[in-house]
């Protein structure tokens, strides 16, 4: 739904508001048209008169007419989005992007990594391929955050491990009262991967130092870049390959991206 | 296309200036380089100001201006609207760089996915008239970088200095109607003579003062041709980046640099707008990011790798992304530098310490 106008948003009521920790929340918005997007696309949402920022909806692709869009609280729009409530009106620019590669992961093992609000993304992604999860050969989600407090959708993920296929591991950084599962940054869970390495696809999203020590990980692992796809998630502006802040080399991460095959940018500066 | 003479007295008479249309012309300063100024409607252009190097600033505020409201959307449904404008602009004086400038904010702008709605308004009301370069300012480099000092196309009327007056070359319909009225012979034979003899007179010219920074001789890179450049981290960028005081000159002055901002104010309770704004890739606000302490929020904290980002961008990335070199050789990044950093030399320089 691209407005005749590229730059202006059209209005879309925030019906829901779910705090899924002390920091993060996530928005529910209706836009007045069903907004159809591909998993890893991303929006540009806009507070009224605030100012917009870029999210990728966290909700299934499946799902147009109800975008889940999971913001953590860390800056000046961020902060006032966390401040809604139900019934206001919101805006949206969308989608944008070439979102994940799905005809790409039929009959592979897909590897999926999280870091931190960086599941909220990749959400879009294993809901997509929970919907046809006969279509790949195994799907493994290996997700870290600093603490537990900082964990999303912790309700969810014994439903997501449901099919035989699925297999979920989660780690937080520090030992923490009342956590009995694993410990240690992501990368923890990626030693001695056990997934079938020339059938593999990974998809990584998390902040930037994730994103490097996680890349490094899987190289390490046996992976070749052209099996790693990173979200990077950059300031944007325009979101159409325009406005120029997100490059990395001739690519713009907004029109080209935001989930980048590690082969195509990997030779040039300032990746992570 | 057919050039006529205009005798120097009827010339400042042109053009009609009965019509509706904003002009823009260049202007004779006391001292230094022609600035582009809007003329009164009762005022004539400025025939010497046309045989002064290309004017300090470059036309593209005028497609592109500083700060622009880009929409209005309210939080009503159905309250979303296209911002509105535009009156015809003349554009007086421009030249063959700027011509190569506009045709690559064209294709950035017009030619992707989406068309910038406000650039495509602005530009489609723009005539444009050129004239060819018969001085050069000494950070002028256009044949350095594949261009030459005269316009070949894309103008609506193109002006050549002959002696006694101007060859006036129209080459569309909408400069036949800017020039409606207009009495002049064709050119002669020994005129077009006489205007080709000047436009190699003037490309040598170009040539002889930019030999330093192409001992091989011109060009030093083109739509085609571009130099191998050390990649952003290189500490080859910091001697460069050493001098960069991140002040924005180059890219407000330059003729491509198109880079923006958006953001948006309210004009009521229930009314906002967006406004664009110009940015620049070299200050440290440009990718800064949300976020908390121990986060990297630039992806390019370095000075330097941002220099490095925007000299890339012009010589390496733009000819990839659409098969143009993204500089022009216009040399108002020269003339802007408050650190005195010459894009020619630092281009010049590691690409020879590359192939060295």
């Amino acid at each position: 739904m691209i407005a005749k106008n590229p730059y202006v948003p059209s209005p879309a009521p925030l019906s829901e508001v779910i705090a899924e920790t002390p920091t993060i929340k996530t928005l529910v918005v209706r836009p007045g048209e069903p907004m159809p997007f591909r998993a890893g696309q991303f929006v540009q949402l806009t507070l009224p008169g605030v100012g917009e920022a870029p999210f990728t909806p966290s909700s299934s692709p499946l799902e147009p007419e109800r975008l889940a869009i999971t913001v953590l609280r860390t800056g000046t729009v961020t902060d006032r989005l966390h401040a809604c409530e139900p019934g206001q009106t919101l805006a949206l620019r969308g989608p944008f992007g070439k979102g994940y590669p799905l005809e790409k992961t039929e009959g592979k093992d897909i590897l999926v990594v999280g870091g931190g609000v960086g599941l909220a993304p990749l959400r879009a992604l294993i809901l997509a391929l929970l919907s046809r999860i006969d279509s790949v050969k195994r799907l493994s989600i290996r997700y870290g955050a600093r603490c537990t407090e900082e964990l999303l959708y912790r309700s969810e993920w014994q439903r997501w491990a449901e099919p035989p296929n699925v297999d979920f591991a989660a780690t937080i950084d520090n030992p923490q009262e009342g956590w009995d599962g694993r410990v240690g940054v992501v990368t923890t869970l990626l030693k001695g991967l056990d997934v079938d390495k020339a059938n593999c696809l990974a998809f990584v999203c998390g902040p930037s130092i994730m994103l490097k020590f996680t890349t490094f990980a899987l190289l390490d692992e046996g992976l070749a870049p052209e099996q790693i796809y990173l979200s990077m998630n950059r300031r944007m502006s325009c979101g159409m390959g325009l406005c120029g802040r997100c490059n990395i080399g001739p690519y713009y991460l907004c029109k080209d991206g935001p989930d980048m095959n590690y082969a195509k940018i990997k030779d040039y500066p300032n990746v992570f | 296309m057919t050039a006529y003479f205009v005798r120097n007295e009827e010339f400042v008479r042109l053009p009609d200036r009965t019509r509706e249309y904003a002009l823009f012309a260049p202007q004779s300063t006391a001292s230094g380089l022609p600035w582009l100024a809007p003329l009164e409607p009762d005022a004539t252009i400025d025939p010497d100001a046309l045989l002064r190097p290309r004017a300090a600033q470059s036309p593209k505020a005028l497609y592109m201006p500083a700060a622009e409201s880009v929409g209005q959307y309210g939080t009503a449904e159905g309250g979303t609207a296209v911002a509105t404008r535009t009156r015809p602009v003349v554009l007086f004086g421009v030249r063959a760089c700027e011509l190569r400038a506009r045709a690559y904010l064209d294709q950035v702008l017009l030619e992707g996915e989406f068309a910038d709605p406000t650039y495509r308004e602005r530009r489609n009301a723009t005539t444009i008239v050129s004239c060819d370069c018969v001085d050069c300012a000494e950070s002028c480099f256009c044949t350095l970088v594949g261009g030459q000092p005269y316009p070949t196309e894309a103008f609506d009327v193109n002006l050549s200095s002959v002696e006694g007056g101007w060859l006036v070359e129209v080459a569309t319909d909408r400069g036949r109607d800017l020039l409606a009225g207009l009495d002049a012979p064709e050119a002669t034979a020994e005129q077009l003579e006489r205007r080709e003899e000047a436009r190699q007179l003037m490309t040598t010219r170009v040539n002889e003062q930019n030999k330093p920074f192409a001992p091989g001789g011109p060009p030093l890179a083109d739509d085609t041709h571009q130099p191998p450049l050390p990649q952003g981290d290189d500490e080859a960028w910091q001697r460069f980046a050493a001098d960069c005081v991140e002040c924005a000159a180059c890219t407000n002055v330059c003729p491509t640099c198109y880079c923006f901002y958006l953001y948006d104010q309210a004009l009521g309770p229930e009314q906002f707008e967006r406004v664009r704004t110009w940015d620049s890739c070299l200050l440290s606000t440009y990718h800064r990011m949300a976020g908390g302490v121990r986060m990297k929020l630039s992806p390019r904290p370095r000075l330097s790798s941002r220099l490095a980002n925007r000299v890339l961008h012009k010589f390496a990335y733009a000819p990839e992304q659409v098969g143009r070199l993204g500089c022009v050789g216009c040399g108002r990044c020269i003339d802007a530098c408050l650190g005195g950093i010459d894009l020619r030399e630092v281009v010049s320089t590691l690409a020879r310490e590359g192939t060295a």
